[in-house]
Parts: C-alpha cells; structure tokens; sequence
C-alpha cells in the first residue's frame, strides 16, 4: 500500500530521465551535425558573394550569381559535360557486363568463385596509380589520351567490380524459388532472369548504378593524368583556377558546389542503403 | 531421368558461363593485363627521355634496388604509417563515438544519420578545396575568428610540422562517417537481451560500451579499420591541393611519392616499381581482410 506510489514515482522519475537523456542525445547530435556541415555551408556561401567581399569573414554581404555567371562563359560547361558522359557512360557498360555476371556468380557454384571474388577485392583495393602507369602508356599508342571512351574504359577498372560486388548481393538475397520453378517449367537462364530476377532487383540496379555514377563522378586522378583539354573532367577544371588564373576563390567555391550538387541529389536517393551499411565499403555483402 | 537432369545441369552451366564470360574478359582487360604491363614496366628503366629503355631488361632489379637501399622510398612508406596511424585510429574513435550517440531509432536520428554522410560523399577535389579554404589564412573564417580574438597563427599546411596531421585532420573529417555506418550497423543486429541483462545488472555507460557492445561490434570494426588503412594508402586530391607534397618533402606519402617520381619526374621504371611494391601491400591486406571478412558474424 505505502510502497506503491513510491514505486509509481521511481518509475515517472526514470521515465523523465530517459527522456531527457533522449533530448539530450538528439541535441547533442545536431549540434555535432551542423559542425561537421559547417565547412561545406561556408563553402556554398562563398560562392553567393560578390568578390570583393570574399575575403571578409562576415556573413553580411548581398548575394549574387556573379561567380556562377563567370563559370558560364569560360571552359567550365564543357568540362561538365564531359565528366557527365564519361560518368554516365562507364555506368551504363558497367551495368550490362557487370549485372548477368553478378546473377551467374549468384545462382551458380563456379570453382573459381572464391577466387573471383578475391581478384575483384584486391582490384577494389589496388592504389590507383598503378593503374595509370600502364594506361598512359598504352593509351598514348592507342589514341586514347584526352578522350571520353578513354576514361570510360579506365572507370570500368573500379566500377565493374562495384557492380559485380554488389549485385552479387542482391541476388543472393532474392528467393531461388520462383526462376527455380521457371526452370523446371522449362525456361532457359537468360529468359528467367530477364522476366523474373531483374525486375525484383531492380532497385538493386538502379542503387548500384547510382553509386557507378559517383564514383566516376568523383574521380580527379585519372582523369588528372589521363585528359588535356578536349576531356578535362569537372574536378580537375577546378584545380586549374587555382593553378593559372590566380586565385579565383568565388569561381572556385561555385565550381565546387555545382560539382558536389549531383553527388548529394543521388545520395539522398541511396541513402537506405548506404545507412544499412551493406553497400558502404561498395563491396561488403 | 538422372541423364536427363544431367543434360540440363550442363546446358545451365554452359548458360550461366556464358553471362560471366564477358566480364571476365573486361575485368581481365582492364586490371589484370594492366598489373602484369606494370610489372614489366618495373623491370625495365623506363623513361622518355632515352628511347628504347622500355625494352632494356639488363638491370631488371635497379629500381627495386633503389626503392629499398636509398632512403626516399622508406622516408615516405614512414610518412604513410605516419599518416594512416593518425587518420585511422582517429577515424575509428571518432566513427565509434558518433554511432553511438547515434544509435536509437527515431525519425530525426535517421535524417541525422544521412546528413553524416556527406563528407564520405562529397567528390574528393570538393573536399580539398574546403580544407584548402579552411587552411589558407586570407580566407578561412577559421583564421577570421581567431584573428578576433587577436590571435594570429601561421599557416597549418605551409608548416613543415603541422602539415601531415592537417590533412590528416582533414581525411579525418572526411572519412569518420564510413567507420561510424559499419559500426551503426553492427550495433542495429545487436540484440537486445544482453543489454537488458546488463542494465539490470546496474552495469555504468562506460562498461555497457566496453563488456557489452564493444565486444559485439569488433567484428565489424575491424574489417572497417582495415578497409580505411588500405584507403588511406591511396589519399591523392586532399595532398594534391592542400600540400603538392610539402613543404619540402614532408608530406609526400608513397603514393604521392610515386605519382611525382613518374608523372614530374618521368621515372615511369621506378614509379611502376613502387606501384608494384604498394600493390604487393595491399594484397596482403586484402587477404587479412577476406580472412577475417569470412569470420565476422554479419558476413555470414
């Protein structure tokens, strides 16, 4: 009798301390949050003001597109599209080698299986630049320095393994029981997987072409070393205003938003996955 | 019957044999063909400027030779350990400390976990020139604030002893995220009982992190430190705009050290040699990682 409102208050006070525990943790990680964001907004800031005013650590300016406007009329468009169609077109032949190979490695026991996947880790691994010292060097007998086909084939080297990886995983984890029944009824492989597993891994594909994309997207030392000037990607546009024109902070700061702007648009999109953990290393099952 | 299933498991062999073929054939074409040319290369003294020094094979050591027994290559495979020792151990911790403060399920965490995924997004030249912005006196708000306070310290990156841990506080920033989502992960599979067990046993925060869910975890750490090791051998954009290497060579990390020795200086021989021996370190930490990928329980 004399214990029991005791009780119910013990059990208010522990009620309010988790919660206050809770407004705490939720407090203290959006404050984490905007400093760790804190550096790309400044970066976003910068490249509204006006340049005289960007050297001034205030955030009282007027904003203005100036520095966007500036982009437009120089050789920052064309490097753009460029760093699209090498991106979107590795993406693509990444995609139609990558994903049959990905269902075979799924819904097959080959001999060699382990021993693909270690080949496919290890090239996941590999530092780049021991990549670029042979494709220099047959790229510069082939024709193929400073040429979109070039570095599509160059980003085959990371993105065919990302797509092999990763299908491979959402295959697996496809029920066999429907292309099973399929085959019994007498469907070959390919028609078995083109009307039933694709279409249930399609999200699969799309995530995974996503990431194909960023990572092409994001690329600067191949494309540092491998293009001139027909070719030159957006990221290494970017370092040439550092290099030659001075130091354009205001057209660099834009450059760099309009750069990162598409790889944050198809994050939001991957974000589910990407959160779960299974396609942060891009290779992790 | 038995015949029969036979034909048909041939005939479906033969199908699925067909859809890897021709990714193979790529993926042999773009990273084993090029492995073995570079191979080759560091055997040869490969350089422009002497014509026909692709095919001299007479001193098919020489640049190994060099790259161990004179001194430039271990000074930066000693920066390398330098820099990953730095970046990765405070990757982990900070990776760690994040998950955790992250780790309860509510609609505002879940929008919170996505906004730390930026910095891991974000194109790495992006990256650079945030910290560059950061770093460089005239414009970082950081050197604005501070000069408000009347103080004015010299620039990180242009200093001989705080270059290497600012970009290693850089590749930091932008790295943590990886570690904290494979350590969010590991934590979400977690059950319950064991922390429920522990609460009623009147167990404090610091043993629940240490008895409790540390051990759990480990797996998943570990293949997430071995991941970022082998990543953090090849950081490029980050020492390219901040530093270029400096000042002197004080930030020139083996990779950086065979970028310049091959593409500045033109000693492809010699960079492919290097290349060779940072390919031979990575595939056996590649095979630490598979051994131990195999053993963690979300891998299963």
């Amino acid at each position: 009798m004399t214990c029991k409102p005791a009780a119910a208050s013990s059990a208010g006070r522990r009620a309010r301390r988790r919660r206050v525990k809770r407004g705490l943790a939720q407090g203290g990680a959006a404050v984490l949050l905007l400093a760790v964001l804190a550096p790309v907004l400044w970066l976003m800031l910068m490249s509204f003001r006006p340049s005289g005013a960007t050297l001034a650590a205030t955030l009282a300016f007027t904003p203005t597109l100036a520095n966007y406007r500036a982009l437009a009329g120089g050789g920052f468009p064309a490097s753009f599209a460029n760093s699209l169609m090498a991106s979107t077109g590795s993406t693509v032949l990444s995609l139609l080698i990558g994903v049959p190979a990905a269902y075979a490695l799924a819904r097959h026991r080959f001999r060699a299986s382990g021993r693909i996947a270690m080949w496919i880790l290890v090239t996941r691994m590999a530092p780049p630049v021991a990549f670029t010292i042979p494709f220099f060097l047959v790229f510069s007998d082939l024709g193929l320095i400073d040429t979109i086909p070039g570095l599509i084939v160059v980003y085959l080297t990371f993105n065919l393994a990302l797509v092999i990886w990763t299908m491979r995983g959402f295959f697996a984890s496809i029920p066999a029981a429907l292309e099973e029944a399929a085959w019994i009824d007498g469907a070959g492989v390919w028609t078995t997987f083109r009307r039933i597993a694709l279409p249930l891994a399609a999200p699969g594909v799309a995530a995974t072409g996503i990431l194909c994309f960023i990572m092409s997207w994001n690329d600067f030392f191949f494309a540092l070393i491998l293009t001139r000037t027909n070719a030159m990607t957006a990221p290494v546009a970017i370092v040439n205003f550092m290099q030659y024109a001075g130091w354009e902070w205001g057209k660099i700061a834009a450059a760099g938003v309009l750069v990162l702007l598409p790889v944050l648009a198809f994050t939001f999109f991957v974000r589910s996955y990407l959160v779960s953990g299974g396609m942060a290393g891009g290779l992790k099952e | 019957m038995a015949a029969g299933s036979t034909a048909w498991s041939i005939e479906q062999r033969r199908a699925f044999t067909i859809g890897l073929v021709p990714a193979l054939a790529v993926l042999t074409a773009v990273t084993l063909g090029p492995a073995i040319y570079l191979v080759v290369i560091s055997l040869t003294p490969l350089t422009p400027i002497h014509p026909g020094s692709g095919l001299d094979f007479s001193t098919p050591f020489a640049n190994y030779r060099q790259a161990l027994f004179e001194g430039s290559f271990d000074h930066s495979v000693w920066l390398q350990c330098e820099l990953s020792t730095i970046t990765v151990g405070l990757q982990t911790l900070l990776g760690v400390a994040v998950a955790l403060l992250l780790n309860s399920e509510s609609r505002f965490m879940d929008a919170v976990r996505t906004g730390f995924l930026v910095p891991m997004v974000l194109p790495p030249i992006v990256v650079a020139i945030i910290w560059k912005i950061l770093y460089t006196p005239d414009v970082s708000p950081v050197y604005a604030m501070l000069g408000a306070f009347g103080l004015r310290p010299g620039a990180l990156i242009t200093s001989p002893v705080w270059a290497l841990p600012a970009i290693a506080l850089a590749d930091t920033w932008e790295w943590f995220p990886f570690t904290m989502l494979m350590v969010l992960a590991a934590l979400r599979m977690m059950p319950n009982e064991p922390i429920e067990a522990a609460r009623i046993d009147g167990a404090s925060a610091w043993q629940m992190f240490w008895y409790v869910r540390l051990p759990f975890i480990r797996p998943a750490l570990t293949v997430a430190v071995l991941f970022r090791l082998i990543d953090s051998i090849k950081a490029f954009p980050l020492i390219y705009v901040l530093t270029n290497g400096g000042p002197g060579q004080v930030t020139e990390v083996t990779n950086y050290y065979a970028f310049i020795q091959t593409f500045n200086f033109a000693y492809w021989g010699y960079g492919a040699a290097i290349a060779t021996l940072m390919v031979a370190g990575v595939f056996a930490l590649s095979l630490l990682l598979a051994r131990l990928g195999a053993v963690a329980p979300d891998d299963v």
